[in-house]
């Protein structure tokens, strides 16, 4: 055939030299490439340099920065903001304030968010704590399945954030900023690593509910921003199809689909003899993709092949119900196939009223599930460059409000698994009271820095230009928290 | 390595890297050649924020660059780069500058051109985009008389390229139809185009589609973008707001070429104009287009500087094409944008009416929002017509009419003549024995229930009068349960009187809280045996009410709740329920009435066997004046007849067409929409708040005044606070030369793809010097000076032969101009999301062109995709056939969850002014376009489009190229295709069931005819829609 063999060139297209190929002539794609040529020259430190991609690296980035720990990122975002007291930070002078007027010196000139205005009383946790696996980390007993992996995790006592309200706080969790349009992690990771997998998106986002305290989220909190639109997290639809129009059109079988996108690649392979516009490559090589993805997604989300024994250790009774167990499966099998980042949301964790009942429930729901993740993963060998991430955009107050807790940004719990992370510590503190972060406070900013330093990225060199400023995931802030680090 | 080994290696030109530098003998230019770097590289430490400044050097202004600093270092010296601080410090290897921690080596070439400059003599030149706009002279090109082509063409010929030849006449046509209007040219069109062999044939195209009104619908897309509208509020529960006639008044903006200086002030300030417009207050909803929040715990002084700041980026980046953003919380580093600039800009704007927080919470109140949930609107708002509503009120008015007269006609046989007469005879006897009409409900049982069991603790109390009371608040799941037997069993319609007390006094004493919770009315039968049947409503009404809302739209009448207005005095109010169908009880037969509701006043119950076309209207006088006349007239009999049909089954089909035309006439709400609006209000105090943080009160106080930056600054006085009207004339004023600039770049990237300056949202030193400097100039000093005409703009760029270029692809340029800034050719380019849709619905015929303009419409969509969506749960449903396929620009914008189609093509969110979509090329836009039903179900229309015209396969394929292609195919298009028929009917024919379920998609008629036929066409259809040319403007 002609040197346009559209199809072969397709089949054989890489993202560079798509995009080297596609700069002319086209507006929008010469400027998306301009800017993306600019932040590589700016991601890399220098243009030129040989290229020491590390293993799975498709992306922007030319060179591992720091030694790659985690090829990829489960985040498991607990979105409401779940009580740091009824989880991970145990606090017994709380408990013996429990009812009493909440200690002025804490909380004067502070921000709240419902409590404003209002008479603070202490709130003790309503459950009790023990210390687990060898490391002796205390974890409450609503936990118990997460406690029985202790020795895996690193606690976090001391996370900030400076976000009080949900919307903004996931903005801020997601994409180190409340300015909307800023790329979020799983983008920036997507954009500076590429995916291992073409055959699915890159960045895949499922969503699950409990039955107390629930939020809404937004996909802004997925989005890439200003980066390429094809860096923006897929979300996993619970109903019909789990990717939108993943599924053909009724009436249509897989061969007849194929059908038609070869004829439409006949189609377009005409028109490129013609009119030689190195866009229509790409064009069939992401009908090609698209195509894959139609039998890849239902093979991914066929849960057949999962034995019952795993059906068991996720505690999972109906595979697909759209749980959070059956989700961390998902995250496994996403895991498995190169996906760079795999965000699971479980919205159960708003509890300004009925924290008992809420926490109680939120626990029965994530609890195995999030277990089982790390054991199996564990157990598979991925467990060491997997880097998982647990916790809600802020906590709550050590005062009550009404049966619950409201909001808290000073200081609350999340923790890290895996991939270079050090396992069985617990890393900084609050104070007796948990008000605030006292010992080694982490903000979002340091914590976004240290998961890019585990994937082997110097946070300050993985940016993009936008309207004449370098953007990055953690602004102009951030600290690679090393005793975090294994 | 030492200062003077470095000298000397300079001088010699000894140091590495340097030979490889171009040599060109063109001098250096400051603003094409060194700014770009130093902005990248220098000025973060070296610049306009004196927070961050190092060692006293600034490199921004010549005047600081040039004098020793505090250490005595010269920074530069004009011809003596061996003397010069910054030259020695790019070269040094040991102690470089940017220094190593920055991430920002300079390249060789980059050193070499520094050097070059200041061996040159350091020449600063001001930043093009700030300076005043003087309109350069148009350069000679022989052969060329338009400007726009005279200097691409000055720059191609420096280049030694020459332009492409005119793109194709089919082509050139759908290039200029896609651009003006969003819609390909029909067959017609291009045949007449064809045809058209004048001088002026393609003039003439011009000006048909830019006064189509279409184009308004075309450009919309591209300033509702920059306006950042939305139906949706954006923030955590992203309810709806209800600001569609603000997009009405952008399309009609554009459709009457109102001039750009009045759209602005219209948009900025038109409230603050002499006795506003209704057109121009609309218009204000521009203001009003930032994020807002209801989420509980918001605190509003923090999102009240959320929206000021949302405000500054949001103008900024419209008008001034610059970005405000970092500015919020310092002096910009690479622009000479000062934190007090963003402030005082954002002062203008301190008047706006507004709450930081839309709702009124126990933690912070809010008076004048009180009773508000996360179902309401978001004030202020005025009611405006809609063309698009009116137009319908009016169809609908007139079917309701003709209903009518229905129902008044005279019975037509002898039958029903003969029952009229009875029925009639009855009513006489029934009004004389029920004054007014109304039986007062003689309750057989009255009781409080729990879950539907009865509570044995408390009981209603019935007063002699039948008024019930609960006597305290129907808790959670309580009801009041009403059971009774009208006289004869005929019931057409409930009436609930609430008598309510005066208000008395003291908030401690009152008995109610306000506002109550809305009362419920439901109506069962019930038989002795104990089955029961819900009895349907038909509409409900009350002589008044709190105003409802669902997701922010007003529920009609009380139907779905009737929520009290708190009394100002001690009145009786009353509701009527019309029921469907007039019901006729069985002997073992009773009505139950079932009421819920928080707090419930003394109620009395009563009921008719007069139906109505109104509730309120129920046992009215008229009727029963001419129940009671001895003599009646002929509107007497009207009356009664159209009461008769109304209240008996004497015609139920009449009874049925009445409610439907009836409730479709209430959703047109009188042809009348509510739409968000800038009102002044006192303005709040703006400080200049360090870091951004709204918590720091330290900061100064600042007043309304122009970017300092920006030639010809207005400030507020203590005696005259600027306002947003004075804004906006200085914006359009002759002193300002960067609202032109932005507006002609981006009106540029509309119809080349990039922008004269390809950073179309960044005119500052971090952008990009244009390509074509004068020609960005000369075009917006044309822009400015020749009366801000946007038509006469679009028409220059639309008829220059730059733009008529054909769009193939040239080899030889690729090397030289990958980018192809120099313009030899035109850019292909991807149809942007609306027009993707609007494109494929147009070649289906299925596009809805009736109306311009009216309420957003809801494309299918996947189930449960907003199911993360709270505050309050959301169900999206699909438009009826009546909107299903309007064009994209009136699609249903959540911000939160943006149309799975429109995301897909690249459409931003507008949570920010987006200047500019990328166009990227993902799998997910192959998905879409293979399988979103809505491009199914317009492959299925436009197979059934061309198999009706008629002919061979061969014909009919070459047929459907003109239809979506807006061009003749070619042989080898047609003989590839047919085979694929063949291979197609072969399939379906083996396969029929496939066929059914192929065509069952979306909302159409079923299909008719041979569907198997149908089926293999549909499928070309399908190969057709998604081949990148369709979606493509060559």
């Amino acid at each position: 055939m002609n040197p346009f063999d559209a199809h072969r060139h397709a089949l054989s297209v890489n993202r560079r030299t798509f995009l080297t190929q596609s700069a002319y002539g086209l507006g929008g794609l010469a400027l998306a490439l301009m800017s993306e040529r600019r932040a590589a020259a700016g991601a890399s430190g220098s243009t030129g340099a040989p290229s020491r991609l590390p293993p799975g690296w498709s992306g922007a980035l030319r060179e591992a920065h720091l030694p790659v720990k985690a090829k990829r990122v489960i985040f498991l975002c607990m979105a409401g903001g779940p009580s740091q007291f009824e989880t991970f930070d145990w606090k017994p002078k709380l408990k013996e304030l429990d009812g009493q007027v909440f200690p002025d010196s804490f909380t004067k000139g502070q921000q709240l968010a419902q409590l404003q205005n209002t008479v603070l009383k202490a709130r003790g946790a309503f459950t009790t704590f023990r210390k687990y696996g060898q490391a002796g980390i205390e974890v409450s007993d609503l936990f118990p399945q997460i406690a029985s992996v202790a020795d895996d995790l690193c606690v976090i006592r001391s996370m900030q954030t400076e976000q009080i309200n949900h919307d903004t706080a996931h903005a801020f969790m997601n994409t180190g900023s409340i300015i909307k349009g800023r790329p979020s992690m799983g983008s920036w990771l997507l954009y500076g690593l590429g995916a291992e997998t073409q055959e699915l998106p890159g960045f895949i986002v499922l969503n699950s509910q409990g039955k107390y305290g629930l939020q809404p989220i937004s996909a802004r909190q997925w989005s890439s921003g200003v980066l390429p639109g094809r860096f923006q997290g897929i979300q996993f639809q619970s109903r019909g199809d789990a990717v939108h129009y993943v599924g053909s059109p009724e009436g249509v079988c897989q061969s007849m689909q194929r059908q038609v996108i070869d004829e439409v690649r006949r189609m377009n392979g005409l028109l490129a003899e013609e009119t030689r516009d190195p866009e229509i490559a790409t064009r069939i090589a992401q009908y090609e993709m698209a195509f894959k993805m139609q039998s890849s997604v239902p093979e991914l989300t066929d849960f057949r092949s999962e034995p019952q024994s795993v059906l068991d250790l996720y505690g999972v009774k109906e595979p697909g119900d759209g749980s959070f167990a059956s989700n961390c499966i998902l995250a496994r099998r996403l895991a498995e196939r190169g996906v760079r980042m795999i965000q699971l949301y479980h919205r159960a964790w708003d509890h300004h009223t009925d924290l008992e009942p809420g926490m109680r429930a939120g626990a029965r729901e994530v609890d195995q599930g999030t277990a089982a993740l790390i054991k199996d993963l564990k157990q598979r060998g991925m467990l060491d460059d997997t880097l998982i991430l647990w916790g809600g955009e802020f906590g709550r107050t050590p005062m009550g409000q009404g049966t619950g807790r409201d909001h808290h940004i000073l200081g609350f719990s999340v923790f890290l698994a895996g991939g270079g992370v050090k396992a069985g510590t617990v890393y900084g503190s609050t104070d007796e009271l948990g008000y605030r972060a006292l010992e080694n406070p982490v903000n979002v900013h340091d914590l976004h820095a240290t998961m890019l330093a585990l994937l082997g990225i110097d946070h300050h060199r993985l940016n993009t230009k936008f309207q004449g400023l370098d953007v990055r995931l953690t602004g102009v802030a951030g600290k690679v928290v090393r005793g975090i680090m294994a | 390595m030492s200062r003077s080994i470095l000298r000397s290696l300079l001088v010699l030109g000894f140091l590495p890297g340097l030979h490889g530098a171009p040599s060109t003998t063109a001098p250096i230019s400051f603003n094409r050649d060194i700014r770009p770097i130093m902005s990248d590289t220098c000025f973060h430490c070296h610049g306009f924020d004196a927070t961050t400044r190092e060692a006293g050097m600034r490199l921004d202004l010549p005047e600081e660059a040039l004098k020793p600093t505090k250490n005595g270092l010269r920074p530069i010296v004009p011809g003596r780069p061996v003397e010069s601080e910054i030259i020695l410090r790019i070269m040094d290897k040991d102690d470089p500058m940017p220094p190593e921690t920055m991430h920002k080596a300079l390249t060789p070439e980059q050193k070499e051109l520094f050097r070059r400059w200041v061996a040159e003599g350091a020449v600063y030149e001001p930043h093009w985009a700030y300076t005043p706009l003087v309109q350069p002279a148009v350069p000679g090109v022989s052969d060329v008389t338009h400007p726009i082509d005279a200097f691409i063409r000055s720059r191609l010929g420096e280049k030694g390229f020459t332009p492409s030849a005119e793109a194709e006449k089919t082509r050139l046509l759908r290039r200029l139809s896609l651009d003006l209007t969003g819609l390909p040219p029909t067959p017609a069109e291009t045949a007449a185009f064809l045809a058209d062999h004048s001088p002026d044939a393609y003039g003439r195209q011009v000006d048909r589609l830019l006064t189509s009104p279409h184009h308004g619908e075309r450009m919309a897309v591209w300033w509702l973008d920059i306006a950042r509208f939305s139906d949706t509020v954006g923030f955590h529960g992203d309810q709806n707001q209800r600001i569609f006639p603000y997009r009405d008044y952008v399309i009609r903006a554009f459709n009457a070429n109102k001039r750009f200086d009045q759209f602005t002030v219209e948009q900025l300030a038109g409230d603050l104009l002499p006795n506003p417009t209704i057109e121009q207050r609309v218009a204000t909803g521009y203001n009003r287009l930032n994020l807002m929040t209801r989420e509980g715990g918001a605190q509003p002084a923090e999102y009240l500087a959320k929206y000021g700041a949302d405000r500054v980026r949001a103008v900024s980046a419209a008008w001034f094409g610059s970005t405000f953003g970092c500015a919020e919380c310092h002096d910009h580093k690479f622009d000479p944008i000062k934190a007090r600039d963003f402030y005082e800009l954002q002062a203008f704007f301190a008047d706006v009416k507004q709450w930081g927080v839309y709702s009124d919470y126990d933690y912070t109140r809010n008076p004048e929002l009180k009773g508000f949930t996360n179902e309401f609107p978001f004030p202020p708002e005025i009611e405006v017509e809609s063309p698009y509503l009116a137009s319908r009120h009016a169809q609908l008015q007139t079917e309701l009419l003709a209903e009518i007269e229905t129902l008044r006609r005279p019975a037509s046989v002898a039958d029903d003549a003969a029952r009229y007469a009875a029925w009639v005879a009855e009513q006489r006897a029934y009004v004389a024995r029920t004054p007014g009409g109304w039986e007062p409900a003689r309750a057989t049982a009255a009781e409080l229930r729990k879950k539907g069991q009865p509570l044995a603790d408390r009981k209603p109390s019935v007063a002699p009068d039948g008024t019930l009371d609960t006597d305290g608040p129907l808790a959670f799941q309580e009801s009041l349960r009403v059971t009774l037997r009208p006289d004869g069993g005929q019931v057409s319609a409930i009436r609930a009187e609430v008598t309510l007390a005066a208000p008395s006094g003291a908030a401690s004493e009152a008995k109610w809280r306000w506002p109550l919770a809305p009362l419920h009315l439901t109506v069962h039968v019930q038989s002795t045996a104990g089955a029961e049947r819900t009895v349907a409503v038909a509409f409900a009404d009350a002589s008044a009410k709190q105003p409802r809302y669902q997701s922010g739209v007003e529920l009609h009448g009380i139907t779905e709740g009737w929520r009290l207005p708190e009394p100002t005095r001690a009145e009786t109010l009353t509701g009527v329920w019309l029921l469907a169908e007039p019901l006729t009880l069985n002997a073992d037969e009773s009505l139950v009435l079932t009421i819920r509701g928080g707090e419930l006043p003394p109620v009395r119950l009563a009921t008719t066997r007069f139906g109505a076309t109104e509730p309120l209207e129920v046992a009215a006088p008229k009727v029963l004046r001419a129940l009671a006349a001895d003599e009646r007239g002929p509107t007497d009999e009207a009356v009664l007849r159209e009461t008769w049909r109304l209240s008996t089954r004497s015609d139920p089909q009449a009874l049925t067409r009445y409610h439907r035309v009836a409730a479709g006439l209430r959703a047109t709400r009188g042809g009348k929409a509510m739409t968000m609006v800038t009102e002044a209000a006192p303005p709040l105090t703006v400080r200049l708040l360090p870091r951004g943080n709204w918590q720091d009160e330290t900061g100064p106080v600042v007043t309304p005044a122009t970017p300092s930056f920006l030639p010809g600054r207005r400030e507020s006085t203590p005696e005259k606070r600027l306002t947003r009207l004075d804004l906006a004339h200085w914006i359009t004023g002759p002193d300002n030369p960067i609202t032109a600039r932005a507006v002609m770049n981006r009106l540029w990237a509309m119809y080349f793809g990039v922008g004269l300056s390809a950073v179309v949202d960044d005119l500052g030193s971090q952008g990009e010097l244009p390509s074509h400097p004068e020609l960005l100039d000369w075009l917006a000093a044309e822009f400015r000076g020749g009366g801000w005409d946007l038509r006469r703009m679009i028409r220059l760029i639309v008829t220059s032969a730059t733009y008529r270029q054909s769009s193939d692809y040239r080899t030889e340029l690729r090397e030289a101009d990958p980018a192809n800034r120099l313009l030899a050719a035109q850019s292909p380019r991807r149809l942007e999301a609306e027009f993707v849709r609007d494109n494929a619905l147009f070649i289906a015929g299925m596009l809805d062109l009736r109306d311009i303009g009216g309420p957003s419409a809801k494309p299918y969509q996947p189930a449960g995709y907003y199911a993360a969506l709270q505050f309050p749960d959301r169900d999206y449903v699909n438009s009826g056939a009546d909107a299903q396929w309007r064009r994209g620009v009136y699609t249903h914008w959540q911000r939160t969850f943006l149309h799975p189609m429109l995301a897909n093509f690249d459409a931003p969110a507008r949570d920010e002014c987006a200047a500019q979509r990328s166009l990227s090329n993902t799998p997910q836009q192959a998905l879409t376009l293979l399988n979103d039903p809505t491009f199914v179900e317009a492959a299925r229309q436009f197979a059934a489009r061309v198999i009706a015209d008629g002919g061979t396969d061969d014909a009919r394929l070459r047929h459907a190229f003109r239809i979506a292609l807006a061009r003749a195919s070619k042989p080898a298009e047609v003989d590839s295709l047919q085979a694929f028929l063949a291979t197609q009917r072969a399939t379906y024919r083996a396969a029929p069931a496939e066929a059914e379920k192929l065509l069952r998609q979306g909302i159409s008629p079923p299909a008719t005819g041979d569907l198997l036929e149908l089926a293999a066409w549909t499928s070309v259809a399908r190969v057709l829609l998604n081949s990148q040319e369709v979606i493509t403007r060559y």
